[in-house]
């Protein structure tokens, strides 16, 4: 790999409720591919990094696990890039959506929030949004995860249900400013996205 | 040279026909228009939607309202149908002894037969025994996936798996030998422990082979004869699926069960004769075919059918301020459909296809609403109010401008509520019939088959045909043929079956494939229209005999459908009947015929008074 001048950075989610440790390594510049059956996963600036928590605490190690685990359970494979271009989450989802072989992505931001993104789109619209990230659990993130591949697989899945509750914003509106803040001062422009090496890992388990 | 409109009210559209008479009934049509009706058909509402009519083409011929002289109306009598339906069987699982639903995703594939051990108890089995693993709510796929290695490594031979959660794929992907693994089992706590069990996972794109199979229960659970004829029922609620399991209890079996849906009398003027409901539509069309003309039905008190003959007269009685006892039910279309519903006692979920009989009622009432409806219409359009001759006749006139058309002809008016059927012989009698059941009818079978529970998606369904968007950028035909758009499909169309509507692509929210739906769309519409055409063409041809009418003209809101007609003429055909669309003076199409017809009539009883 060509990849030089910022040598590898390994971030450590660190053990956390769920007792699960989330490393993260680029494996250099994000290659568009041609099989049609994977999903790319396209992370956030500071998501694994910087933050290891989504605006309600729950741990970015068990976020992704949930995603992936979502795609493998419908028997596709997945990829995870990180955009560090941008903290913007259309162009995260779609950028990752252009460098998938089936066309579909999901893009994540560190708070939480989501989209399932396709190449096709235009970069402001989207297959499945999540805009309110305090609202969205695992079970969520699994349903993402088997939604996406469905997509992928040419199928017509039902739309997960989105949950929306009309005091999210004014409660959470504050934190979700400060952490865009945050992520936004991460961002590299004109930085290629990167591929990710993944490792989820649990004590005690073999 | 005089003004007038025929208007036809009928039971979702009101048409209209403006033309101008001369003093030797010679005929010059202005304008036609068209509005959905207001209110039932035939009752006073009705005044609003066809004075918006009636204004409307007079504007477009360009005439004022003060010139009009006479509005012409269809004697409307009102032909209200009733519908309803009532499931006739339910299937009902005791003492769990079967999991037959189809989650997305199994596991693994092949046949595992052992021993039910719940997932927290598997490290305690002796080496050697053979179990099947359920685990239940809150594991996590690595857990599980480790602790049925663990097993294994001891000399546990856990040959299937059970799982609460849509996680099949992930334990199997981290098992070292994979097994058939069944999840998505919502109620997985009820699952009896300690007893022999089979856990059968088919490979992509195949249905189960052993647990469907009678002999092949029998084979894996040592069975006798008269066991396996109990077991019978089981195997047969399994055929199709991709996975399934089959545990064995003492005294658990499934069972398909009839509902008592009650009795139908019908009264004819042939004699009267019961039908039970429950015995499928054919035997209640059987016995209403030994006494029609039908001149009133009965449903016995206290059961389904009563309820639902009940239902139709009270609304019909409310409309029409008829006195209950006064509405007369004058023809009954049943069918045979399916419902998609929760099997009893199931464990996850399951649906079970069961059988449903869809009835639909005909109603005729009194005279009595039109003259209301006649003088609300004088009122308000300050013109004089004829309420002209029976609709089928009407209709047959209309039909008759047809070009290419002429006497004897028969025609076929398909409606929302009802299907008409009218012969004219060309001597000058008109014999005509109303049945119940059309295009109403078809969105309520759409709508529950598909078990959409969405009357307009339903009506969407019925109209158009559909398609599946591939891209953003072009969609699969129903018929194969793929087209192509400059511009992107909207999002929410992405991946889904869509139906083509003259607004754009509506996608429909059903797991359903393209092929399903236009089965269950066809297989409706040939049920409801097809069977109706040909009842209603034996009703007033010549002695019953369809063979010798020779054309036949469809006419009505459902002759526009992309399907119906065509599907009219195939079975037409079989009879050397030609049939074809109507095209009112040449231009109007299907529509418009009754509106024509009263214009029609009215310039010739007009000169011949002269």
């Amino acid at each position: 790999m060509s990849h030089t001048a910022s040598a590898a950075t390994v971030s450590a989610g660190g053990p956390a409720a769920g007792g699960y440790t989330l490393r993260l390594t680029d494996k250099g510049p994000a290659q568009a591919r041609h099989r049609a059956d994977e999903v790319v996963i396209g992370v956030s600036p500071a998501f694994g990094g910087l933050f290891t928590k989504t605006i309600v605490g729950i741990p970015h190690a068990e976020v992704l696990r949930e995603l992936l685990a979502g795609v493998e359970e419908q028997g596709v494979h997945a990829r995870v890039v990180r955009v560090p271009a941008s903290s913007d989450l259309a162009v995260i989802a779609h950028t990752a959506a252009k460098l998938s072989g089936s066309g579909i992505a999901v893009g994540i931001l560190s708070r939480g929030t989501t989209m399932i993104h396709q190449k096709d789109l235009v970069r402001l619209s989207n297959l499945e949004l999540f805009p309110q990230a305090p609202l969205l659990d695992l079970e969520t993130f699994r349903l993402v995860g088997h939604n996406a591949a469905r997509y992928a697989k040419g199928e017509s899945p039902q739309p997960v249900a989105s949950r929306n509750d009309y005091m999210a914003r004014p409660r959470w509106q504050a934190k979700a400013a400060l952490l865009h803040i945050k992520e936004t001062q991460l961002v590299r422009p004109g930085a290629v996205p990167v591929e990710l090496e993944v490792s989820i890992t649990r004590a005690g388990l073999d | 040279m005089t003004l007038v409109a025929g208007v036809d009210i009928g039971n979702s559209t009101t048409e209209a026909c403006v033309a101008e008479i001369g003093q030797d009934g010679d005929i010059r049509y202005l304008a036609a228009a068209l509005a959905p009706t207001t209110g039932v058909k035939g009752t006073t509402d009705n005044v609003k939607g066809v004075a918006e009519v009636v204004r409307e083409a007079l504007a477009r011929a360009g005439r004022d309202q003060a010139d009009l002289r006479t509005v012409l109306i269809n004697e409307a009598t009102p032909v209200i149908s009733g519908l309803a339906m009532e499931t006739i069987t339910e299937t009902i699982i005791t003492e769990s002894t079967m999991i037959g639903h189809n989650p997305d995703t199994p596991g693994g594939a092949g046949l595992g037969v052992g021993v039910t051990v719940a997932f927290g108890d598997l490290l305690r089995r002796s080496p050697g025994e053979e179990v099947i693993c359920v685990a239940g709510a809150g594991l996590d796929f690595e857990e599980v996936a480790a602790g049925i290695n663990r097993a294994a490594a001891r000399g546990v031979r856990v040959t299937g798996a059970i799982v609460r959660s849509d996680d099949a794929t992930l334990i199997v992907n981290r098992l070292r030998e994979p097994i058939p693994v069944v999840d998505e089992v919502t109620l997985v706590e009820r699952v009896p422990l300690g007893m022999r069990a089979a856990v059968e996972v088919a490979p992509p794109g195949h249905t189960i082979r052993t647990l469907s199979d009678s002999y092949g229960i029998a084979g894996v659970f040592d069975l006798d004869a008269e066991q396996t004829r109990m077991i019978a029922p089981v195997a047969r609620a399994l055929v199709g699926n991709r996975s399934a399991v089959v545990v064995r209890t003492p005294s658990g079996e499934v069972t398909g069960r009839r509902i008592p849906a009650g009795e139908l009398t019908l009264i004819g003027e042939r004699g009267k004769a019961t039908a039970e409901v429950g015995s499928g539509a054919e035997e209640i069309m059987r016995a209403l075919r030994r006494v029609e003309p039908l001149l009133d039905a009965a449903g016995e008190p206290g059961t389904h059918v009563g309820g639902m003959l009940a239902r139709v007269r009270g609304t019909m009685s409310e409309l029409t301020a008829t006195p209950l006892d006064g509405v007369r039910i004058q023809d009954v279309l049943a069918v045979d459909t399916f419902v998609p519903q929760r099997v009893r006692g199931g464990l996850a979920g399951e649906f079970a296809l069961e059988n449903a009989v869809g009835l639909a009622a005909m109603v005729r009432t009194s005279r009595g609403p039109m003259e209301l409806l006649a003088a609300g219409l004088r009122d308000t359009l300050g013109a004089e109010v004829l309420i002209g001759g029976v609709e089928a006749e009407m209709a047959v006139l209309g039909a008759l401008t047809t070009p290419g058309a002429g006497t004897p002809v028969a025609v076929l008016d398909l409606g929302g509520g009802s299907t008409d059927g009218a012969l004219a012989t060309g001597d000058g009698t008109v014999e005509s019939v109303h049945l119940a059941g059309a295009g109403d009818l078809v969105t309520s079978l759409i709508d529950s088959e598909l078990g959409l529970e969405d009357r307009e998606a339903a009506e969407e369904i019925k109209k158009h045909p559909l398609a599946k968007a591939e891209s953003f950028f072009h969609v699969r035909m129903e018929d194969g043929t793929a087209r192509f758009f400059e511009d992107p499909l909207p999002a929410e169309a992405f991946a889904r079956v869509v139906v083509l509507t003259d607004a754009g692509p509506r996608p429909i929210h059903t797991r359903h494939g393209m092929e399903k739906i236009r089965r269950v769309r066809r297989a409706a519409k040939r049920r409801v229209f097809v069977a109706n055409a040909l009842r209603a063409l034996a009703r007033v041809a010549p002695g019953g005999d369809i063979r010798r009418i020779g054309f036949v003209v469809v006419l009505g809101g459902s002759a526009l459908d992309f399907e119906i007609p065509e599907m009219i003429a195939a079975a037409v055909a079989e009879y050397g009947v030609v049939s074809g669309t109507g095209n009112v003076r040449g231009r109007e199409g299907p529509r418009n015929a009754v509106a024509t017809g009263l214009v029609v009539r009215h310039a010739m009883s007009a000169h011949a008074l002269r």
